[in-house]
């Protein structure tokens, strides 16, 4: 579904990401694991058109991608939940959940997604008039990632969906995305918190300094605590 | 009490002038320095097609409109988005520059020099209120500026469109993965921003004479408005449009005519300094305001 080739990134004259490759295919859970720095985020936003590749291809669903704009990856069925949430505090929840929607016209879609959206999230629907600033981290993510869903992605894109939130939220964000996997939805992630990135995953890459040093089955990589120590430093 | 309706009025089109200002900076966070060329341009080309062409009123505003809706998103195309990332440079402050040179020199050639009477709406009419003589353009001036200011507000608020708007300006990239298109958003706001600068700039007009020297005389209180109500605030704006309007009008009775125009801006840079994101900044209307999201 989304093959990534080579690929080497930078920001104005420094390279951040080298001559990278990696693939997903269509139903699996991919999780790239990765310290601080390491460009997790540059990757993600590079492939859905926020920043632009140095060289290298990037295919999404056998399509060429690399210089896509946006709003097209977004009408063909890629969604990205952004680092740190990114939700509009300032807009009220049901105006953040519509915004997710805004290339969809159609408003019977709309509004069927909605009722299902508020089906899954049924505390959205007792905010939705709330300020999206108001809600707590968790309610924040979960608004994230519902937002993403309004235009029914084939491909949902996740950059570090535990970042600052406590355990047991992070295990019910697990679940959910396990969930929305096995609802059909391909799930490509980004990570620090191995552990529980690594239980849901089908496979993971392990990204040093903007290199790929390590790829494998998810089981694998969890239990191999060597290789986790080397290059994930705390898991 | 006739001068207190026409510093309302005057304020009223300042008003509609700092609000054109603000809807282009609260997406794009740049000053259009362009702007008031762009009222003067409105100004101009409703007088010549409703003194040459003999037009009615309405017809010629609503060209003037299009007209300046056309030439703001040139603007837009060849000044602003070619520059790429607006936080990553400043060319902008020389291209808007530029591009209002421009506008002023061909203003002068196509227009000339001299200053044109521009008619009053209906014929510089006035009716009388409690005893008080007022002209019915000036009542228009306000009366149109209200329409445009709550009809923005309901936009604003309650579309499709003015979700984005506001979703671009606190976020524009994450705007562009909902599937926002940024570059359009600004590009309309572009448009806007130039249609209300026509109609600004065809009602004052009859009150100050047309003429290409309109982008400093009126211009200038453009940006004193929009800096008095804080850059970008589209409320703020009309609070700002009205004090510049009461300011000059209370100077304008007690110091020599000459001298109007620097007390109002004494008083603008006085608020500036005290209140940098404009009056609404101030502790009395900032309660319970949202801070950011939580990380
Ligand atoms: N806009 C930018 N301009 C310049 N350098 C940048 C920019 N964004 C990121 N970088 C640099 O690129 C490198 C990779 O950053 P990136 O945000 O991709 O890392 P990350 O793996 O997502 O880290 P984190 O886990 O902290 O989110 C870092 O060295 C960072 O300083
Ligand atoms: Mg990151």
């Amino acid at each position: 579904m989304l093959q990534v080739e080579n690929v080497t990134i930078g920001y104005g004259k420094t390279e951040v990401v080298h001559n990278i490759s990696f693939h997903v295919k269509k139903g699996e859970i991919i999780t790239i694991l990765g310290a601080n720095g390491a460009g997790k985020s540059t990757i993600l936003n590079t492939i859905v058109g926020l920043h632009q590749a140095k060289e290298g291809s990037i295919r999404f669903q056998d399509k060429e991608i690399s210089k896509a704009r946006p709003d097209q990856l977004v009408q063909n069925g890629m969604r990205l939940v952004p680092e740190g949430r990114q939700i509009f505090p300032q807009h009220t929840v049901m105006e953040n959940i519509l915004l997710g929607a805004y290339i969809e016209k159609n408003a019977k879609k709309i509004h069927s997604r909605l009722h299902s959206i508020f089906e899954r999230f049924p505390r959205l629907e007792e905010r939705k008039n709330q300020m999206g600033g108001t809600l707590s981290g968790g309610e924040q993510q979960m608004l994230a990632i519902a937002r993403a869903l309004m235009t029914e992605p084939s491909l949902l894109i996740l950059d570090e969906p535990s970042l600052g939130l406590a355990p047991i939220i992070v295990g019910e964000v697990f679940a959910l995305l396990k969930q929305i996997s096995s609802s059909g939805v391909t799930v490509l992630l980004v990570e620090q918190m191995a552990n529980s990135a690594l239980k849901i995953s089908d496979r993971a890459y392990v990204l040093e300094t903007g290199r790929i040093v390590l790829e494998g089955r998810g089981e694998e990589i969890r239990n191999n605590a060597d290789i986790a120590k080397a290059y994930l430093g705390n898991v | 009490m006739q001068e207190i309706v026409t510093a309302l009025a005057n304020g009223s089109i300042y008003a509609l002038m700092a609000l054109a200002i603000g809807i282009i900076y609260s997406t794009t966070q740049i000053i259009n320095f362009a702007h008031g060329s762009v009222i003067m341009i409105g100004a101009m080309t409703s007088y010549w097609l409703l003194s040459i062409f003999h037009m009615n009123y309405f017809t010629a505003i609503l060209l003037a409109v299009l007209i300046n809706i056309i030439l703001s998103m040139v603007i837009y195309k060849v000044s602003v988005e070619k520059l790429g990332d607006l936080t990553q440079n400043s060319s902008w402050i020389v291209t808007l520059f530029g591009a209002g040179i421009i506008l002023d020199n061909t203003a002068r050639i196509l227009f000339g020099t001299e200053p044109k009477a521009y008619p009053f709406l209906f014929d510089g009419h006035v009716i009388s209120i409690f005893g008080t003589k007022i002209m019915i353009h000036e009542m228009m001036m306000i009366l149109v500026a209200v329409i445009i200011g709550v009809l923005y507000q309901i936009v604003i608020q309650k579309t499709n469109f003015g979700r984005a708007v506001r979703a671009v300006s606190f976020r524009p990239d994450t705007a562009r993965i909902m599937g926002i298109r940024s570059n359009r958003i600004v590009l309309m706001c572009f448009a806007i921003s130039g249609a209300v600068a026509a109609i600004s700039g065809a009602l004052i007009a009859p009150i100050t004479f047309a003429s290409y020297t309109m982008t400093y005389s009126v211009g200038i209180k453009a940006f004193a408005a929009a800096l008095i109500g804080g850059l970008g605030n589209t409320k703020g704006a009309f609070i700002g449009g009205i004090s510049l309007g009461l300011i000059e009008g209370i100077a304008s009775m007690i110091v020599p005519g000459g001298l109007k125009d620097a007390i109002s801006f004494l008083i603008m840079i006085i608020v500036i300094i005290v209140l940098p994101g404009g009056i609404l900044s101030a502790k009395l209307f900032t309660k319970g305001e949202l801070k950011t999201e939580k990380i």
